[in-house]
């Protein structure tokens, strides 16, 4: 690798790159392959047990502790086909909690389907205002998920099947990290990949360790379960210690979660100083 | 993987649908808010065969004229879209908002936001709302750039009048279909742009006025201008601007049923005018004879070429459909921009 490259590589992977990038993925919650499929590229040494979780060893002997975050999103997958071409989505994830406006979110916006053969753009569809015009108008409830019909430019059920994309498939927003402000990041999911971005940093950055740290980037932890987390924990335990990594975000579980870059930095160098077991 | 089906889609194309679409994706990606339509102004001067001898009025309108005589047809799609414009900068940083044009204010809310200045784009978000979500419709809508003074919004270059919209991109769907924002009535402008590289100068019999139009999203008010400086020499007025399509899963059937991707649309009854039978059945014959793919249909919405019937000058609307009108995710088929195109041109040399 040429001096550009290393340079490149490097740049690419300082927390602040990481947590755009991360920002810019998407990994519906049981459907993360893409995105551990990144973090098994980005970390050498590590490995993807049976449910998807990827971690990475650093050190050895006692004590030995765990460092987590969760990389799952709430999302959607298709449920459903219409002979028309419209595919119509079934919520993943979320529960009682859920943002009241969250299905909101992707009425009449860009969404990506992660296909057999790779991304797929679809928009959700939206009422014209114009032909609203001139109609009884009264106060509605927001929009939910089951009037979403998403657009692929398809006009048929084969249509949709030949692009890759079936029943199941991973529906998520259209993905657009939007810097602003003073080093401020905005973005679905922000403060989680944010969290998982401050993670690798610190990982990349080769700490020598006390003891064993197992570094683990966590899947399915928005559905019935944190079956994720608890198989890291049941394989690999058992841990003296364990700690989950968290970002303090904006606007969470919006379109314009923000987190501040500044928080990122300050999170790796406490993450690195927790692995050297100097921290708290 | 997303580019490579991209550039796949387009190997496939027929250099009719690749020039429309190189024509039209570039005029989607400017930004042009009602009253700030430069940028437009100056893609649409960019895209435009090289005789073309353009003017620019005191509205804004860009103007060219060609053929011979007197009694000009015109031909008029508008350059702007929909926005918002800085109001008021709040004590607390962020921004209130004046809307320019009409839609669902929650297709912007807690969205990224670019506010447009002269020095370039400011980034920022429309803020998510505090209360009230058991409601679709927000709050009137916010925008932060981060600051938490008037001052330190003031130092980002924020200043009141400026606009305000969401980034946006032209995207390729399956087939020939194709979403962004603003493609009313950049398609519009594409039609024209289009129609003029492809015409036969030397069949014009009759002057005919291209105009690019400012502020009709706010109440058709460079058509205005436009119409009152033509007065009542005009021939016809042909206003070509998006025909609101009932083609959605959303829709009621009861009328706007035009297809997309069927072709170009004779916009015979909408909010605004209505076109005469005899002039509908004329330009049907004129499509017929070109061999140019042609529905009839009524839709809502008003159009420039309205502004031109108090001077006794006859309008006679086409459009092509779209979907999901007014919103980030409108759809379109470069096949109804190809044919609109054609009728365009079909009018200048034949009508």
């Amino acid at each position: 690798m040429n001096a550009l490259l290393v340079l490149v590589s490097l740049s690419l992977q300082n927390p602040e790159s990481l947590a755009e990038r991360f920002a810019g993925m998407t990994a519906v919650t049981g459907y993360e392959q893409a995105m551990t499929d990144t973090l098994l590229a980005l970390l050498p040494g590590s490995t993807r047990d049976r449910i998807g979780n990827v971690t990475l060893t650093l050190g050895r002997g006692a004590p030995k502790r765990l460092v987590s975050c969760s990389l799952d999103e709430i999302g959607y997958a298709v449920g459903n086909i219409t002979d028309k071409g419209y595919l119509t989505l079934r919520r993943v994830g979320g529960g009682p909690r859920l943002y009241a406006l969250f299905d909101q979110q992707i009425e009449g916006q860009r969404v990506t389907l992660f296909g057999r053969r790779g991304p797929v753009p679809g928009v959700v569809a939206v009422r014209s205002t114009h032909l609203t015009r001139g109609r009884p108008a009264t106060p509605e409830p927001p929009f939910t998920v089951d009037n979403a019909y998403v657009d692929v430019g398809a006009s048929s059920r084969d249509d949709v099947l030949a692009l890759g994309v079936g029943v199941l498939t991973p529906v998520s927003l259209t993905k657009r990290p939007h810097r602003y402000g003073d080093r401020l990041l905005a973005a679905p999911n922000a403060g989680r990949r944010s969290a998982c971005a401050a993670l690798a940093s610190a990982a990349l950055s080769r700490p020598r360790v006390r003891g064993t740290v197992v570094v683990a980037f966590t899947v399915q932890s928005l559905y019935a379960d944190t079956a994720g987390w608890k198989a890291v924990k049941n394989v690999q335990g058992p841990f003296e210690a364990a700690r989950e990594v968290t970002m303090p975000s904006r606007f969470a579980e919006t379109a314009v979660e923000t987190v501040s870059l500044r928080d990122v930095d300050a999170l790796v160098a406490d993450l690195t100083r927790w692995m050297v077991g100097t921290g708290p | 993987m997303m580019l490579a089906l991209v550039a796949l889609v387009a190997v496939q194309d027929t250099s009719r649908i690749a020039e429309a679409q190189a024509v039209l994706s570039q005029l989607v990606e400017s930004y042009g808010v009602s009253g700030s339509e430069a940028p437009v102004r100056e893609v649409v001067k960019r895209l435009l065969p090289s005789w073309a001898r353009t003017e620019t009025d005191t509205a804004g309108n860009l103007w060219v004229r060609v053929g011979p005589g007197d009694g000009p047809v015109v031909i008029v799609a508008h350059m702007d879209e929909i926005g918002f414009r800085v109001d008021t900068i709040r004590a607390d940083g962020s921004l209130a908002l004046r809307t320019r044009g009409g839609f669902f204010p929650s297709l912007f809310e807690a969205k990224p936001a670019l506010i447009h200045t002269a020095r370039g784009d400011i980034p920022a978000i429309f803020l998510p709302r505090d209360t009230g979500v058991t409601r679709r419709t927000p709050p009137p809508l916010r925008v932060s750039v981060g600051a938490t003074t008037r001052a330190g919004a003031e130092s980002l270059g924020v200043a009141l009048g400026q606009t305000i919209t969401m980034p946006k991109q032209y995207v390729r769907l399956a087939g020939t279909r194709a979403t962004g924002r603003s493609f009313d009535d950049r398609m519009g402008c594409a039609a024209l742009i289009l129609a003029l590289r492809g015409l036969d100068r030397s069949k014009l019999r009759h002057p005919v006025v291209f105009i690019f139009s400012t502020r009709e999203e706010i109440g058709l008010e460079g058509a205005e201008a436009a119409a009152r400086q033509l007065g009542t020499t005009p021939r016809r007025v042909h206003a070509i601007d998006t025909f609101v399509s009932a083609d959605s899963p959303l829709e009621l059937q009861n009328f706007a049923v035009a297809l997309i991707g069927a072709g170009a649309v004779a916009r015979a009854l909408d909010n605004s005018s209505i076109t005469p039978p005899a002039y509908v059945d004329s330009l049907v014959a004129l499509a017929r004879a070109r061999g140019v793919a042609l529905q009839v249909g009524t839709t809502n919405g008003g159009n420039d070429g309205s502004t031109f019937t108090p001077y006794g000058v006859i309008d006679v609307p086409m459009g092509w459909p779209l979907r999901y009108s007014h919103s980030p995710a409108e759809v379109i088929d470069l096949k109804d921009l190809v044919s609109l195109a054609d009728l365009v041109r079909a009018i200048a040399e034949d009508w």
